[in-house]
């Protein structure tokens, strides 16, 4: 029996049964359908992400001291630090970047707060993560000369304070650690959480932006938390990180003291942590699969038992052991293959509507619908493995007697 | 063509031994019509089974065309049913999704005929059995007659050696029976050697030489000295 046959013969079974056939690969459509559908969410928001970061440039360094127990206090990133890595001909800006938690600002009835935090940069920083301005101005050179107490906010915070949007020039209370402190706003942003926020659903603390150099005299430090390096050439980054090392430890006279990260690294881990998320879930999708592949192989047997007699007539005409296995076999792989191409349209579009809601382009790649298609078919073939060798064994006496 | 030697079945159920054949020898040549009567329990049924390989004996000797049958594996009996042996059952057998057409050309699909071979040889078997005008229909639009034609042309399409019926006329009325009579009658005229099982001694009349069985034992085996002729004709 040839396999055109063999196929005809199969589809031909599985039409006369159609409701049953249509319940079976449901089970497949189903686990098919979700792991193409976690995959392409899970693919999209990896791809948006990338793009968010390409935003900020593909050649930005972030610089930290590793701060291990024995760290000292010569091994601190400090504004001389800043200065230094200036010097080196493939930088092109440079920022310090020093976070504070624990503000409230007064809002409008100077009884209420909103929390916030204070960021510390320099002149430079703007050209480095360009800021959404609606109003004003960014933070410049004078600012930070003249230790100016200035700050830029966002549009939620100006809202809450002022009732309004365009406030710069106006003055905003903060209530730090050691009291109230008046800022003039010189500049406002758009809602920089709006991404988290929509996803957590609640709102965020504000973020203060203002010259480093205001900061430090605030809190009355002269360490940094980050130093933040965008290269000229993106790729020579790898060797201009490795050479900042190699003078960071020359002035500081240590080793090993610090880490420097491109963003390219930083991309990869949030990558990482979402293709875990990804496998995770595709894993608990993929035994949805399991499930419908345990229901292929119940109806794959309950057939076998149904057409016993079939078998027996076709045995006495000279069938072999072998066509009766391969007919049932390609039964359950039709029955698995049909499922998985319907589940995977039906998961991208099922990706594409959750797509919309979450915002993310989901991306269905060939790689991942030749997998779920071998995969069908590999299920279709394990559970029907069992059912067609059953088949193939019946005694063809017994068969034809079975009523 | 048929040469059975000191063949020997036995069935266990538990601990029990039923002998179903004991030593038998029969030979059947080439454009024979024997009938094999018996009771129920006889052991006709079960040498059928053998002579059409679909059971295989305990003992002795299955010559089919001069090859030793008792000695070849599952596929070379498959085989063999395929291209040497035509069944015909009592109960018809015919695949109740199929058209008498296509229930026709299912040998040939295991021999691996080409399509078109397989249509003309299926339609050609159709019309020697009278059904030439039934071809499109399916089992269940067909009377009990008709299907037995059915079965007939599948037994035949593949032009084996022997054709093997097991009660062709046990669920059928005496008029088609006498219809299927007259065919295998014509078939053998035609040189078709067939062996059938039949407890009806007035079915079995109609074929040339009757063995009788019982207990598992051929207790005669004569010639019919004037078979009943479908249509008045005696021989």
């Amino acid at each position: 029996m040839n396999i055109f046959e063999s196929l005809k013969s199969a589809l031909r079974n599985l039409m006369s049964n159609k409701m049953r056939s249509f319940l079976t690969m449901l089970g497949i459509i189903i686990g098919i359908a979700s792991v193409i559908m976690i995959t392409s969410i899970g693919a999209g928001s990896r791809a948006a992400i990338t793009s968010e970061f390409d935003k900020l440039g593909v050649g930005l360094l972030t610089i930290q001291m590793k701060g291990s127990n024995d760290a000292k206090l010569r091994d601190f990133l400090t504004l001389d630090d800043v200065e230094l890595i200036k010097k080196h001909p493939e930088v092109k800006n440079v920022t310090p970047y020093f976070e504070a938690w624990g503000a409230s600002i007064k809002l409008k009835n100077p009884k209420e707060e909103k929390s916030g935090y204070i960021i510390g940069i320099n002149e430079e920083y703007r050209f480095m993560v360009p800021p959404d301005l609606l109003y004003g101005r960014f933070i410049i050179e004078s600012d930070c000369k003249a230790k100016s107490k200035v700050v830029v906010i966002d549009e939620v915070l100006a809202e809450k304070v002022f009732g309004r949007k365009d406030v710069v020039g106006e003055t905003i209370t903060v209530r730090l650690w050691r009291g109230n402190l008046k800022f003039t706003v010189i500049g406002v942003t758009k809602n920089s959480n709006a991404a988290l926020e929509s996803i957590m659903g609640a709102e965020m603390p504000s973020a203060l932006y203002m010259p480093i150099q205001t900061v430090m005299d605030i809190y009355l430090v002269d360490y940094l938390d980050y130093i933040y390096v965008s290269v000229k050439d993106p790729e020579k980054i790898d060797q201009t990180a490795i050479e900042l090392n190699k003078m960071l430890e020359m002035k500081h006279r240590n080793e090993d003291a610090y880490y420097i990260r491109s963003l390219m690294d930083e991309i990869e881990m949030i990558n990482q942590v979402l293709g875990y998320i990804t496998a995770f879930i595709s894993f608990v999708a993929g035994i949805s699969l399991f499930v419908g592949g345990i229901g292929v192989m119940n109806i794959m047997l309950v057939t076998v038992t149904e057409r016993t007699r079939e078998i027996g007539i076709r045995k006495s005409l000279g069938a072999k052991n072998k066509d009766i296995r391969k007919q049932f076999l390609i039964e359950a792989v039709i029955l698995t293959v049909i499922g998985g191409i319907i589940g995977i349209i039906a998961g991208f579009l099922g990706g594409s509507l959750v797509g919309m809601l979450m915002d993310v382009t989901p991306k269905v790649s060939l790689f991942s619908i030749l997998v779920t298609v071998g995969v069908s078919s590999l299920v279709g073939i394990i559970a029907g493995v069992y059912p067609a060798n059953k088949a193939a064994k019946l005694d063809p006496i017994e068969a034809l007697r079975y009523e | 063509m048929i040469k059975v030697e000191s063949l020997n079945k036995i069935y266990e159920n538990g601990r029990i031994q039923v002998a179903a054949l004991k030593n038998i020898n029969l030979t059947v040549s080439q454009g024979e019509f024997v009938a094999i009567m018996g009771a129920s329990g006889s052991g006709k049924s079960t040498l059928m089974n053998i002579l059409g390989c679909l059971d295989r004996a305990n003992s002795g000797k299955y010559f089919l065309e001069q090859v030793d049958v008792s000695s070849l594996n599952d596929d070379e009996l498959a085989k063999i049913r395929n291209l040497k042996i035509g069944f015909v059952f009592q109960a018809f057998n015919l695949l109740p999704k199929l058209t008498a057409l296509e229930n026709v050309e299912l040998p040939m699909i295991y021999a691996g005929a080409k399509h078109k071979e397989r249509r003309e040889k299926a339609l050609a078997a159709l019309d020697k059995v009278g059904l030439s005008d039934r071809v499109l229909h399916l089992p269940n639009e067909l009377s009990g007659g008709q299907k037995q034609r059915v079965a007939i042309a599948r037994a035949l399409v593949n032009s084996p050696s022997i054709l093997l019926a097991d009660e062709p006329t046990g669920n059928l009325d005496s008029k088609s029976s006498e219809e299927i009579m007259g065919i295998f009658q014509k078939l053998n005229d035609e040189g078709v050697t067939i062996v059938m099982v039949t407890h009806e001694p007035e079915i079995a009349h109609h074929t040339k030489r009757i063995v009788t069985f019982k207990d598992g034992e051929i207790i005669t085996d004569k010639f019919v000295d004037n078979p009943i002729r479908v249509g008045g004709d005696a021989l």
